[in-house]
């Protein structure tokens, strides 16, 4: 079985690069390959498909046209489950089996942290999206890149918010995971530092529970004049339906991943009223455009997959990175991802630019679809667009757009 | 590729572990333990949290989880081994349900959600990355064929028989004398310690573990094993345990073959296959790869069988 599939992976590769060997000439030993890591079943299979066809299709894209550094991409997808026990398993396959160069893709921050020790030990990247603050923890040997601001970011423009509508005291409730668990504590924190406060303590709940009537019970007996729901669709429908029954007439702050519309098809015109944010992709950029296009979509204004445009930039910065590295080796493409992203140099979009100006000598800056994609020291990314909306009439009323920074 | 193989070997390795003490319980005793993953959960913690809070070895990781696990398996037994079978599969379900939220939400000592970092690994220094990956599967082959040993020699004592007379009929050995509960309280006991065990070699190999990762699927996995194995064979739940993981691993090689389809048709295609398996499995051989040997009664002794006695 071994020695079959060796040979049928060679043989293939073979066949499917003799084109663009042709045509370079200069072509190295076999494909760069490249783990592409995302949920496809489990909690985060409504964004995982998005991220793997973003992936997929930058990688036909650049195969088409060539290749990096002459050799052909292979992509390696595996389906984590949104779980990091499955995640491990598919993350060793892919680097002990495949000896991939970097694992893109990863959603959920449990998966990412789950992954983190084999990766850090096999000098393996990660480029990923997620919100959990404790992300940069294990990252020692600084291989990890996020595309996602982490929650602190989210919070602050969160808490402008509720202060500048006036509620300074503001109860919170949320599920018992990593997302939601940081979320408080940062909540907390960009609350106080603009005048505000959390009422008691932090409420966190179990999300597959039957009933909500306890919890909805005690924030509504807590007498906060408003409350910062960081649920998902099903728990915060759940959540919400019971504070509305108990009589709660109080401000409600969410994330809008959670108020989309099933959430209001269930609530009705309760969800009247309801501010929520979430980072967004710049709309109308044109980055995000040709990412759309890329992808079989029509650019119209909307938010169209929020995720599906990081992980274009993911795969964008990682094969730029290995272009400007002229290496597969970890250390070398995550120092040339920092200076890909950051610059300074000239601005590209796309990996066609990129890796143009770079065969000529020159630096670049990346600006992506999701957003200007430069990072802080640690990895994690800078600053991101975060939208604010009122819903009234069961209608999302924008209310701003601002550039929400992680400093 | 190579790496690979230790890797699928060594997650084996744990599953036959956890395979072995469910036989002990399930497949010998004929009690029905769902909870398999809140032992294998309450290890994994009682090791990491003696090693990296308590600055404990490995060794001393391992033989706290065991102990942890036998505490555990003795207060859920006493609490619920007098209800009859499916009663006790209900309690344990919800013990590792119960036990998976005490991770989530004690953050003091698990560090709830944001998962719980191991650093103390069972390798000697100075080993290459492939040096250390040997290093464990060999500390868990060792641990596998240790508790292999002792599971096949247990169950070709006559303690072994009296616990099969126990689940075929405890009416019959009670009337024999033996204390049926004492029996098995001991079973259960110990089939929890060595899962408590596979869960402390589970945390020092993959080093993050979070309360995700004591899911009750994974559960299921066991129990595939020990039914595709044969349930009351030892040997049956080392190759069922083989069995499984390898086909669970080796589905993710139909990727390459199957272009027209798309990561997330060949994600689902994978649990087809898996699930057609089984159900192909328990149709066709439900008795399992190697079913247990039967244990035929001895014949009669000729001079008191009735025929005999009337001729003389």
């Amino acid at each position: 079985m071994n020695i079959t599939r060796r040979l049928f992976v060679t043989g293939s590769t073979i066949a499917l690069a003799t084109p663009a060997l042709l045509r370079n000439g200069f072509a190295q030993s076999g494909p760069i390959k490249i783990g592409s890591l995302t949920p496809l079943t489990g909690g985060g299979a409504p964004y995982g498909p998005e991220k793997a066809k973003a992936h997929r299709a930058v990688v036909e894209l650049v195969n088409a046209n060539g290749g990096v550094l002459g050799r052909k991409i292979e992509l390696i997808s595996e389906d984590s489950q949104t779980n990091p026990e499955a995640a491990v398993r598919a993350a060793r396959k892919m680097i002990d089996a495949d000896q991939v160069s970097a694992i893109i893709g990863t959603w959920a921050s449990s998966e990412t942290i789950g992954i983190q020790p084999l990766c850090q030990e096999a000098n393996v990247v990660q480029l990923f999206s997620g919100s959990s603050d404790n992300l940069p923890d294990g990252d020692k040997k600084r291989l990890c890149f996020n595309l996602q601001p982490l929650n602190k970011a989210w919070c602050v423009a969160l808490a402008d918010l509720a202060v500048k509508r006036g509620f300074l005291k503001i109860g919170f409730a949320g599920p018992k995971n990593d997302f939601a668990a940081s979320m408080g504590a940062s909540f907390s924190k960009a609350l106080q530092a603009v005048g505000g406060q959390i009422v008691g303590e932090p409420l966190y709940y179990n999300p597959t529970q039957v009933s909500y009537r306890a919890e909805a019970e005690k924030l509504i007996s807590s007498k906060a004049p408003a409350l910062f729901l960081a649920g998902y669709v099903t728990d915060m429908t759940a959540l919400y339906r019971e504070l509305i029954r108990g009589g709660y007439t109080g401000k409600v702050f969410a994330l809008s991943f959670a108020v989309g519309p099933d959430f209001k098809k269930a609530v009705g015109s309760a969800a009247d009223g309801i501010l929520h944010g979430s980072p967004v992709p710049p709309v109308g950029k044109d980055a995000y455009d040709a990412y759309l296009r890329l992808v079989g979509a029509k650019p119209n204004g909307q938010i169209q997959f929020p995720y599906g445009c990081a992980a274009y930039d993911e795969i964008n910065l990682l094969l730029l990175g290995i272009t400007a590295a002229k290496s597969t080796e970890g250390r070398a493409i995550a120092d040339n991802i920092m200076k890909v992203a950051n610059g300074p140099g000239e601005r590209v979009t796309t990996f066609a630019e990129g890796a143009k100006l770079i065969g000529e000598g020159k630096a670049i800056n990346y600006d992506g679809a999701s957003s200007s994609v430069d990072f802080l020291p640690n990895g994690m990314l800078k600053s991101r667009d975060f939208a604010l909306y009122e819903i009234k009439g069961s209608e999302d009323v924008a209310i701003l757009t601002t550039t929400s920074s992680a400093e | 590729m190579e790496s690979y193989l230790v890797a699928i070997l060594t997650v084996a390795g744990i599953y036959t572990i956890l395979a072995l003490a469910l036989n002990l319980q399930f497949g010998l005793t004929g009690l029905i333990n769902f909870g398999v993953v809140g032992f294998y959960g309450l290890g994994a913690y009682a090791s990491g949290i003696s090693t990296e809070t308590f600055h404990m070895p490995f060794v001393g990781g391992l033989v706290v989880a065991m102990i942890v696990g036998s505490i555990g398996g003795a207060l859920v037994a006493l609490l619920s081994l007098r209800l009859s079978g499916d009663f006790l599969a209900i309690v344990t379900l919800g013990f590792a349900e119960t036990i998976r939220l005490v991770f989530n939400n004690e953050d003091w000592l698990t560090r709830g959600p944001s998962g719980f970092s191991i650093m103390t690994r069972p390798v000697i220094d100075g080993l290459t990355r492939q040096g250390n990956a040997w290093f464990v599967l060999g500390v868990i082959a060792l641990a596998a064929t240790i508790i292999f040993a002792l599971m096949w020699r247990l169950s070709r004592t006559p303690y072994g028989r009296v616990l099969r007379a126990i689940r075929e009929d405890d009416l019959v050995p009670s009337t024999l004398g033996k204390n049926i509960f004492v029996y098995r309280l001991q079973a259960f006991v110990l089939g929890s310690a060595i899962m408590a065990g596979a869960g402390s070699l589970y945390a020092h190999y993959v080093q993050t573990i979070t309360p995700e990762n004591f899911t009750t699927p994974v559960a299921i996995l066991v129990w595939m094993s020990v039914i595709v194995g044969g349930a009351g064979n030892m040997i049956g739940s080392v190759l069922g345990a083989l069995a499984v993981v390898f086909i669970y691993e080796g589905t993710r090689f139909i990727g390459p073959w199957l272009t027209m389809l798309d990561a997330e048709q060949i994600s689902a295609l994978r649990f087809i296959i898996i699930g057609t398996a089984l159900i192909l499995m328990i149709r066709f051989r439900p008795e399992g790869l190697l079913p247990e040997a039967s244990q035929r009664p001895a014949e009669a002794a000729p001079h008191i069988s009735a025929s005999e006695g009337s001729h003389r």
